[in-house]
C-alpha cells in the first residue's frame, strides 16, 4: 500500500516538474531555424498533435490510465513507443545493474571481512584508503578513463551498437562488463565500509566468543555465526545502493556509450521528450521500490526475531 | 636592347603571373549541366560503408529539419531536383533534371525531368511530385514549418508543362546563384506527391517515406544505427558503388565518436573533435579533411531590453574589444572555429581574410581596437562601463567556454560587468525570443552560403534569427537591393558596402565561424569533403566505393 502511495507520489511530481520546467521541446522538433520561423499558430496546431494543448489534470489522468491499459505512450518526436524502447534497451541496463550488484558483493564483502577482523593493521588499511578512493571517484570519470585506456593502449572499444545477450553472449559482454565494473566498484565500496563496522560490532559478542572457546575453525566462526548476524544492515544498503546504481548508470551509460536506458533518458531530457522521460523516471521509481519492497521481506526470512515479532 | 631596372622587374613579374596564373586551378563553374555524376573508372562494387554521424532526429520530415541528425542518415534514401557536385561540393550539377533553362529575365526556371526514375516503392517519378514537393516548401501547410521556405518567396507558380518538363514563375528576379542554389540544396529531397496526401502534408512520424535515391531503407534502431541497402534500380546506372551503408549515430565532437573511429569501428567520421581528428591525422591509412561550416558562432546584444545596447556605439565598442584570435584558441580543443566578420569569411563576396586581418576588431595585436573601443564608450556616454548585464549561455561546451573569456574581456577593455546564466538549449531559445537577455551566446545556421540567405535571416527586420531585435533602415534597403541585384559584381560592391554598415552598427558580435573535421580510412574513396561548404548538401555516398 505504501509502496502504491510512494509511486503515485513519484508520477504526480514527475509529472508536475517537467511541464513547469523552462525549455521549449519544440526547439528540438523543429531545429533552430524552423523553431525561429514558427508562426503562433504552427505552435497551436504542433502543440495540439502532440497531445501536450489539454488541461495539465487531462493530461495527467490520461497518463494514468495509460499505464494501467500496460500503455506506455509515444516519444512524441519519432512516434517511436515508449514500450519499444524499454524492450530493447532495458535488458542491458538490467544486466549492467545486477552484474553491478554482483561485483560489489564479490569485491565489498571479502574486502569488509579482511578489514575487520585484521582491524588497523595494513590490509585493513589499504582497504579503507580503496574504498574512500571509488566512493570518492565520479563513475563516469572512471569510466571515460577507462574508456581511453583500453582505446590508446589497446586500440579497443567496445561494440558500438545494443547486442543482447542472447544474441551473442561475448560481444554483449563486451557492452556490460565496464559500467557493472565502475558501478559495482563504487557500491562494493560502501559494502566493504559497512560490511566492515557491523562485523567489528558483531565480533565482540558472547556468541562468537563462545564460538571461538568451542575451538571453531576462524572461518567458520566467520561464515556461520559472525557473518549471517551481520548482513542485515548490509542487505538494506545494497537496496539503497541500488538507486545508486539506477541513478549512477545514466551518466557511467553515457560515458562507456553504451545505447542503454540511461542514456536514453539523458537524450530524452535533452530533448524535453516529456514522454519517454516520465516513464523512464517512473520505471526507475518502481524497480526501486519493488526491491525495497523485497528488501523488508528478506529482513524476515534472515531474521526470525522479525518474523515472529 | 637596353633593360632598364624597372622595365626587367615589370616584364619578370608580369611573366611570374602567366606562368603562376597557368598552375592556378581554373575557377570552378557555378554551374555544369553536363556533370552528372558518374562512376570513377577505377572504382570497385561492393561491401558495406560504416558511416558514423549524428543520427538521432527529433523526426523523420526532412523538409521540416535543420539539423544534421536528419540529412546525415536520410540523404543517401532520396534525390533533389539539382545537386552539387560531389567532386568540389560547389559546382551545380543535374540530379533529378537533367537539364534547366532561365529565361532572360530571370523570371522562369524550366526544369526537364529524367525519365523512367522510380520511387522505392516503385512509382514513377513525374513532374507532378516535383510540384507537390516545391508548393510545400514554398507555401507550407499549418503546423508545418520548413526553414527553407523564405528562399522560394518569389515563386509564384508551379506549372507542370508535361509529366517531365516542369516550370517555376518567379513573381520578381532573383540572382541565379542564389535561386539555383535553393534548388539544389540537400534539403529539398523530392518526395512523392501521394506520400504527403497520405500524411497530410507532415512526415515527421513517417519513418520510411519512399524516395529515388542510390539507397534503399532496410531497418533502424532509433539513436543506433540506420541500415540502408543499395538501390538496384537507381536511375544513375552504375551507381551507387557500395552493397550496404550502416549510418551510426555518434553525437558530434563526442569521445565516443572519436573513440569508436580511432579504434577502426567506423570508416568514415564525421563531425570529430579536434583531439580525435589530430590524432586521426597522424594515423597510417587515415586522411582527415577539415571544410567550412554554415554556421556563425555570435552574440547577441538585446537592444529593445537595454538602452546602453541599442547605441551603436556600444555594440561597436563590444565588438572591437573582442579579442577574436584568442577566443578560437580558446576552444581550440573542443571544436575546430576560424575568425570572421558578418558574412561568411570564404565567400567570394565577403571581404578577403588578409583585409579582413588589417581591420579593427579582428588585428591579432588588439590594442588599436580597444583604444578605439573605449574612445567609442567615452562618447556614447559610458566611459565608466556598464554593469549588471544578464549574459545568457548556452550549455554546450563551446558557449560556456566562450562566455567566461567573453566576461573578461569586456570586463577588462571596458569595464562591462556581465552574469553568466547558463541554460539548456532549448531554454536559450525561449529567453532569446522572449527577450529575456542582456547578451547571449550561441550559433546560428544558413541555407545558403549566398549574402542575401543570412542578411535576411540573420540580419532582416523581422529576420527570425535577429535576437537583437536590430534594425537599420540603411541596411533592409541595401540588402533589397542585393537579393534583387542579378549583375555579380555590382552585387559584390554592395555586399561589401554591407559589410561596413554592418562593422559600424552591429547587430550580432561575430564571435568565431565553425569548420567541420571529417576523418575515414583510406579504403574508402571517392569522397572528399575538402572544398565543402555545410555538411547538408553532399550526402549521398552514391560515387563512394571501397577497395
Amino acid at each position: 500500500m505504501y509502496a502504491l502511495v510512494t509511486l503515485l507520489g513519484v508520477s504526480l511530481s514527475i509529472f508536475v516538474i517537467l511541464r513547469i520546467l523552462p525549455g521549449d521541446p519544440l526547439v528540438a522538433i523543429l531545429g533552430v531555424e524552423g523553431h525561429a520561423r514558427m508562426t503562433p499558430a504552427d505552435r497551436v496546431r504542433i502543440m495540439a498533435d502532440l497531445g501536450l494543448s489539454d488541461p495539465l489534470p487531462v493530461q495527467y489522468v490520461h497518463w494514468l490510465r495509460d499505464i494501467a491499459a500496460g500503455r506506455l505512450g509515444k516519444s512524441f518526436f519519432r512516434g517511436d513507443t515508449v514500450s519499444e524502447l524499454i524492450a530493447h534497451r532495458g535488458p542491458i541496463s538490467a544486466e549492467i545493474g545486477v552484474l553491478a550488484l554482483v561485483v560489489s558483493w564479490l569485491v565489498g564483502l571479502p574486502v569488509g571481512i579482511l578489514s575487520a577482523f585484521k582491524p588497523n593493521s595494513l590490509p585493513d588499511g589499504l582497504a579503507r584508503a580503496l574504498s574512500i578512493l571509488f566512493i570518492a571517484i565520479p563513475g563516469f570519470w572512471l569510466g571515460m578513463l577507462i574508456v581511453l585506456a583500453a582505446l590508446f593502449w589497446f586500440g579497443y572499444k567496445s561494440p558500438i551498437v545494443i547486442v543482447h545477450l542472447w544474441q551473442d553472449p561475448w560481444q554483449n559482454f563486451q557492452i556490460v562488463i565496464g559500467p557493472a565494473v565502475v558501478l559495482g566498484l563504487a557500491q562494493g565500496a560502501y559494502i566493504a565500509r559497512m560490511s566492515r563496522s557491523c562485523l567489528l560490532e558483531v565480533i565482540s559478542e558472547d556468541f562468537v566468543r563462545t564460538a571461538r572457546a568451542k575451538g571453531l575453525r576462524e572461518g567458520l566462526v566467520v561464515m556461520r555465526h559472525a557473518l549471517p548476524n551481520a548482513l542485515l544492515p548490509v542487505i538494506t544498503i545494497s537496496g539503497v545502493l541500488l538507486g545508486f546504481v539506477l541513478g549512477g548508470s545514466v551518466a557511467v551509460e553515457q560515458a562507456f556509450g553504451v545505447p542503454g536506458l540511461g542514456r536514453s533518458l539523458v537524450v530524452a531530457v535533452i530533448e524535453r521528450d516529456i514522454i519517454v522521460v516520465q516513464n523512464l523516471v517512473l520505471l526507475y521509481a518502481v524497480i526501486f521500490v519493488v526491491v525495497n519492497v523485497f528488501v523488508d521481506l528478506s529482513y524476515a526470512w534472515l531474521d526470525p526475531r522479525i518474523r515472529y515479532g | 636592347m637596353s633593360l632598364d631596372r624597372r622595365t626587367f622587374l615589370k616584364r619578370t613579374g608580369a611573366a611570374g603571373a602567366l606562368i603562376l596564373g597557368s598552375r592556378l586551378p581554373a575557377p570552378g563553374r557555378a554551374s555544369a549541366q553536363d556533370m552528372t555524376v558518374r562512376p570513377d573508372p577505377a572504382a570497385k562494387r561492393g561491401g558495406t560503408l560504416r558511416y558514423a554521424v549524428h543520427n538521432a532526429p527529433a523526426h523523420f520530415d526532412v523538409h521540416q529539419s535543420g539539423t544534421v541528425a536528419n540529412i546525415g542518415p536520410q540523404s543517401p534514401m532520396y534525390d533533389t531536383l539539382l545537386r552539387r557536385s560531389p567532386k568540389d561540393g560547389q559546382t551545380i550539377i543535374p540530379d533529378l533534371a537533367w537539364k534547366w533553362e532561365i529565361a532572360p529575365d530571370n523570371k522562369k526556371y524550366t526544369f526537364h525531368l529524367r525519365k523512367g526514375v522510380k520511387f522505392h516503392d516503385g512509382a514513377d517519378f513525374t513532374a507532378e511530385d516535383v510540384k507537390a514537393t516545391y508548393e510545400r516548401i514554398a507555401r507550407p501547410p499549418k503546423g508545418v514549418v520548413i526553414p527553407r521556405t523564405p528562399l522560394f518567396a518569389t515563386v509564384g507558380d508551379i506549372v507542370v508543362v508535361n509529366p517531365h518538363t516542369i516550370e517555376f514563375r518567379m513573381t520578381e528576379p532573383r540572382p541565379k546563384p542564389y535561386m539555383l542554389g535553393a534548388f539544389a540544396s540537400g534539403w529539398n529531397i523530392i518526395v512523392r506527391k501521394k506520400t504527403l496526401e497520405e500524411n497530410q502534408g507532415n512526415l515527421r512520424q513517417v519513418m520510411n517515406y519512399p524516395g529515388t535515391g542510390p539507397f534503399k531503407h532496410v531497418s533502424r534502431k532509433d539513436k543506433e544505427v540506420w541500415i540502408q541497402e543499395r538501390n538496384a534500380d537507381y536511375w544513375n546506372k552504375g551507381l551507387p558503388l557500395v552493397d550496404r551503408l550502416e549510418v551510426y549515430h555518434m553525437f558530434p565532437f563526442s569521445p565516443e565518436l572519436g573513440s569508436s573511429f580511432l579504434a577502426g569501428k567506423v570508416d568514415y567520421a564525421r563531425l570529430l573533435d579536434p583531439v580525435s581528428w589530430r590524432k586521426a591525422k597522424e594515423m597510417q591509412g587515415v586522411t582527415a579533411a577539415a571544410f567550412n561550416q554554415s554556421v556563425i558562432q555570435a552574440f547577441w546584444t538585446n537592444m529593445q531590453k537595454n538602452k546602453a545596447l541599442a547605441d551603436p556605439r556600444v555594440r561597436r565598442a563590444i565588438h572591437l574589444a573582442m579579442d577574436r584570435h584568442t577566443l578560437v584558441e580558446v576552444v581550440k580543443d573542443t571544436a575546430p572555429m576560424q575568425v570572421g566578420g558578418f558574412v561568411y569569411p570564404f565567400h567570394e563576396m565577403s571581404t578577403p581574410r588578409a583585409e579582413l586581418e588589417k581591420k579593427l576588431g579582428y588585428q591579432r595585436d588588439t590594442k588599436p581596437a580597444v583604444q578605439e573601443a573605449r574612445r567609442l564608450m567615452k562618447e556614447a556616454g559610458y566611459a565608466n562601463g556598464i554593469k549588471n548585464l544578464d549574459f545568457v549561455v548556452r550549455d554546450i561546451a563551446t558557449f560556456k567556454l566562450w562566455a567566461v573569456a567573453i566576461q573578461a574581456m569586456l570586463k577588462e577593455h571596458l569595464n562591462i560587468e556581465s552574469n553568466l546564466r547558463v541554460v539548456q538549449t532549448s531554454v536559450w531559445f525561449d529567453e532569446a525570443q522572449a527577450g529575456n537577455f542582456d547578451l547571449a551566446i550561441s550559433a546560428i545556421v544558413s541555407t545558403l552560403m549566398d549574402p542575401s540567405d543570412i542578411f535576411s535571416a540573420w540580419y532582416g527586420k523581422d529576420g527570425p534569427q535577429n535576437y537583437s531585435r536590430w534594425t537599420n533602415p540603411a541596411f533592409h534597403d541595401l540588402a533589397n537591393q542585393i537579393e534583387r541585384e542579378v549583375d555579380d559584381n555590382k552585387r559584390k560592391q554592395l555586399v561589401r558596402k554591407a559589410e561596413d554598415i554592418l562593422e559600424n552598427d552591429p547587430p550580432l558580435i561575430p564571435v568565431s565561424y565553425e569548420q567541420i573535421y571529417d576523418a575515414w580510412y583510406n579504403k574508402v574513396h571517392g569522397q572528399n569533403p575538402s572544398t565543402f561548404f555545410g555538411i547538408y548538401d553532399v550526402v549521398r555516398w552514391d560515387n563512394v566505393w571501397l577497395a
